[in-house]
């Protein structure tokens, strides 16, 4: 790659200059969410009156006051009003949003710049990894022995709801949020986003919602598990409104986020970064905010059927009013499928990326990886009646999803070959994120095998609903989601804190966390063959040695996950600096200088090739002043003539 | 190799040795891989699962199995994969500037169709595989001519078995050996799910609709009914026993409930 002296930064001499929005922080929109919450609780009061969907309506009114008043409070707005009263944003007001000068406050604003959302992303689904993994210690405290007693039947129940609920809000931002905001741009050569006010504004709503979720625990938990069916969900306390909303707010922060970074990615790529030369991993991040544009919507909808429901008499669900079940399994499931795969492709993509790296090989067949990837997102959204086939929906539909379902093995197959034609005969630099590979490889051939035994409809008849539907999801989410979300992490902490992970707290993470898994979930699938259901809060003893086993292995994965919390906090705080290129990566990210400038590139790169040339043709000397029509021109490029004018470690 | 090309024959003679040797390891790799897969194939799931209660969990309990034999040998392939390369190709020390890199590889046309053909005929033996265990799961109570049936309902949170024929109500499923048995199952309530682990049959009980699944019990014992769908406080309590008796004992039981054979 090389560079162009064209697009000179920051043409003007402004200084930053915020107006409102400098006094406008997490503080004012805390502030300003409570009194919204409190006014539309009294405004559902006194319109509600004795009416028996009050209570349901209060809670409601009160929530979307929290997170509309949240987001007013926070300046989320700011410019679209400004826009309208006609005094739009001048570069200064810009500047100051994009946080110019400001040091740690940034972090507690309304800040747009790609890097500081990006970080902010990273701790939040640091917490609510942190939260969901509390919630599954107490679960599996719980079932260490057939009648416990240590939970009750509703705390229990909603536990396991919640604890669902909030990995998968977590693992689904995990890769896209975190490594999409800060890395993305930098890896396509771009300044920012393509819409930054919305890259903030996602961010802020996934925060409007936390407290929205976690109010459930308070309001009489959520009876009906994380899919909230329904019409257990109907009958359900008013935690279930806390569930609807906070879905409903996750739904438009997942929709904000996916059109910005499909814009971003679609329009923003360096010159000369056509698609054959953009890495793997932007394709990874594209695939999934492209598949969870449609799939989030579906939820979405079914929540709102079952606001109508619970909150204005609505029948949607409930069978004696007409309504059907079925159908909200049906929208749930629409999302629910396609959600699994905006999961993994973005973990597996990373993983790919850092193979080739590690490995020191060109990435293996570039073309299979993302025909594989396109594969998979077209042909998940055919298999969602999948997880119905026991629930008699639709019987004569079975032989048809079960063809879909099983053609998914056929490019997942594909992304195996991929990493494993990289690994081969590679330079094999076993570091943290390359383990995380290894060990992504051998949990997910699990996942995906016992995910084969489940398409098969007369297996499924017999296995859905027990434990070994729960480690099969287990190995695919966290396996090889989680895992390559942690490989990401390893490979991309140098450039987003400045400071390199230290290795040894890591390793014995690792070590921790993947033999821990393998135990916990190997347990299940026993427990699950033996004939174990889910969602149990006790259980007949003959299923107690494998959940006995469960239990210990959790608390390994609880230990192993607390190591790497603390290698990542005292790393981040005082590691040692990172130099610009730590792993020799050829990406463009690892161009630009730590800690990175506002604009990212003071020169706009031009791609030449890909990022994938390793061990091809020796090094020319680097050409002193690098011409952007010869350069653009001569497609085989010249790695270190890059490496010299921008990318030598520092 | 990267920059370093391969003169002197020797050399390439060494190379190619040495690669002989790197496919003979990763085969042997490989077959003791699967090896171990197919033993641990035969024998965990089938232990696990439990002796079959019936027709339907015979066949639920072969088809694992032959899954489990069946994708051995490309859990094999990943896993020798991976242990070799940890072994045979991983650097010692960290990466320097100017280390030379991996082989250019960018793909190999051969490996990659062999590769996606291979997981294709997988793939459609497990589909007709499946579909033809679907038909024998749903025909054997449907090819026979008077199967007994059985109005399952379930409610928050007790299971409910009514025989219409006998004109018998009972909280505990009794099954006749070798009958057929069709169950028409729904719920008052909310959504349960009617499973009867050793005899490999689940669906779910929905308000307003009924659905069905059929089976064969072939051994008498004691077994459980459990549901398998969260349905609200005490769904981990919603189990009851399975009796499976003989055709004479069933005719008893009938009779001591007040029903009528």
């Amino acid at each position: 790659m090389t560079t162009a002296d064209i697009y000179k930064t920051d043409p003007l001499p402004v200084e930053p200059h915020g107006g409102i929005m400098g006094r406008l922080n997490l503080a004012t929109g805390v502030i300003a969410g409570v009194v919204l919450a409190v006014v539309g609780n009294q405004l559902a009061h006194r319109l509600g009156d004795d009416h028996p969907h009050e209570p349901d309506a209060r809670a409601v009114f009160t929530m979307l006051g929290w997170a509309v008043g949240f987001l007013l409070g926070m300046g989320a707005f700011t410019g679209p009003f400004r826009w309208l009263a006609g005094r739009d944003l001048t570069h200064g007001d810009e500047l100051f949003l994009a946080g110019k000068g400001q040091g740690v406050g940034r972090y507690f604003r309304f800040t747009t710049d790609h890097k500081v959302v990006g970080i902010q992303y990273l701790v939040l689904v640091m917490v609510m990894l942190g939260a969901g993994g509390s919630m599954a210690m107490l679960i599996r405290t719980d079932l260490i022995s057939p009648n416990s007693g240590f939970l009750g039947p509703q705390t229990y129940n909603s536990l396991v709801g919640l604890h669902g609920l909030t990995m998968i809000l977590a693992t689904i931002i995990m890769v896209t949020g975190p490594f999409g905001n800060f890395v993305v741009p930098l890896m396509i050569g771009a300044r920012d986003m393509a819409f930054p006010r919305l890259n903030a504004l996602s961010l802020w709503l996934l925060v409007a919602m936390l407290p929205i979720l976690y109010s459930a625990a308070f309001l009489g938990g959520i009876p009906m598990g994380w899919v909230g069916y329904t019409p257990i969900a109907d009958q359900g306390p008013t935690g279930v409104d806390a569930y609807m909303m906070a879905i409903l707010v996750f739904a438009v922060s997942t929709a904000v986020a996916g059109m910005n970074i499909t814009t971003t990615i679609v329009t923003m790529r360096a010159r000369g970064m056509t698609w054959t030369r953009t890495p793997i991993f932007v394709y990874g991040v594209l695939a999934s905010v492209v598949l969870a544009l449609p799939a989030f919507p579906m939820f979405m909808a079914a929540e709102l059927l079952l606001l109508v429901d619970r909150v204005m008499g609505g029948g949607f669900y409930v069978a004696n009013r007409g309504g059907q079940p079925w159908l909200y399994q049906n929208l749930f499931w629409l999302m629910g499928h396609p959600e699994v795969y905006v999961i993994l492709i973005p973990a597996v993509a990373a993983l790919m990326e850092l193979t080739a790296v590690f490995a020191r090989k060109p990435l293996y067949s570039f073309r299979l990886a993302v025909l594989s990837i396109v594969a998979i997102v077209g042909l998940s959204v055919t298999v969602w009646a999948h997880h119905m086939f026991a629930s008699g929906w639709a019987p004569d539909l079975n032989g048809p999803f079960m063809l879909t379902t099983e053609m998914i093995s056929i490019p997942t197959g594909g992304l195996f070959l991929v990493i494993l034609g990289t690994l081969w005969r590679g330079r094999i630099w076993t570091t943290f994120p390359m383990m995380c590979t290894y060990a992504m490889l051998w949990n997910f051939i699990i996942g995906g095998i016992t995910g084969i035994y489940l398409s098969d409809v007369p297996l499924d008849y017999q296995l859905h609903g027990s434990m070994f539907v729960t480690a099969h999801f287990h190995y695919t989410l966290m396996g090889a989601g989680l895992t390559g979300a942690m490989g990401a992490l390893g490979y991309w902490f140098p450039k987003m804190t400045g400071r390199m992970l230290a290795s040894t707290p890591a390793f014995v993470s690792f070590w921790l966390v993947q033999i821990g898994f393998n135990v916990t979930f190997l347990g299940m699938f026993m427990v699950g063959l033996e004939g174990q259901p889910r969602r149990v809060v006790h259980y007949d003893t003959a299923f107690h040695s494998g959940n006995l086993i469960s239990s210990l292995g959790a608390y390994c994965i609880g230990i192993g996950m607390l190591i790497l919390l603390y290698d990542v906090i005292s790393s981040w705080r005082h590691g040692d600096l990172a130099p610009m290129n730590p792993w020799g990566a050829k990406t463009l990210e690892w161009t630009v200088p730590n800690p990175i400038p506002l604009e990212n590139f003071s020169v706009l790169p031009v791609v030449t090739e890909d990022a994938y040339g390793y061990g091809e043709e020796p090094a020319p000397e680097p050409e002193p002043e690098p011409v952007p029509a010869s350069a653009s021109a001569s497609a085989a490029g010249d790695p270190a003539g890059a490496d010299g004018t921008a990318g030598a470690p520092a | 190799m990267g920059g370093s090309p391969v003169t002197s024959e020797t050399t390439t003679e060494r190379v190619d040795r040495s690669r002989g040797a790197e496919l003979r390891t990763l085969a042997i790799l490989w077959a003791v891989f699967t090896i171990l897969g197919v033993v641990f194939a035969l024998i965990v799931p089938h232990h696990l699962m439990g002796p079959s209660a019936s027709n339907t969990m015979t066949e639920v309990e072969r088809t694992f199995t032959a899954f489990s034999v069946a994708s051995a040998p490309v859990a094999a392939v990943v896993w020798a994969l991976m242990v070799y390369s940890l072994l045979r190709w991983r650097r010692r020390g960290a990466w320097q500037e100017g280390d030379p890199d991996g082989p250019a590889l960018r793909g190999h046309a051969l490996t990659s169709g062999v590769w996606i053909s291979l997981s294709s005929a997988l793939c459609l033996f497990l589909l007709v595989w499946g579909l033809a265990a679907l038909s024998s799961v749903d025909s054997a109570a449907a090819s026979s001519a008077s199967p007994l049936e059985i109005d399952v309902t379930g409610q928050q949170w007790v299971w409910t078995f009514s025989y219409p024929t006998q004109g018998v109500e009972s909280d505990q499923l009794v099954l006749p050996i070798d009958r057929p048995v069709v169950f028409k199952v729904t719920s008052y309530d909310v959504i349960h799910s009617f499973w009867v682990p050793e005899m490999g049959i689940k669906v779910d009980a929905n308000p307003g609709v009924t659905t069905s699944t059929s089976t064969r019990p072939d051994r008498l014992g004691t077994y459980h009914v459990r549901c398998a769908e969260l349905c609200g406080l005490l769904h981990a309590d919603m189990e009851t026993n399975a009796r499976v008796v003989s055709s004479d004992d069933f005719a008893t039981w009938v009779a001591g409930q007040g029903g009528h054979a």
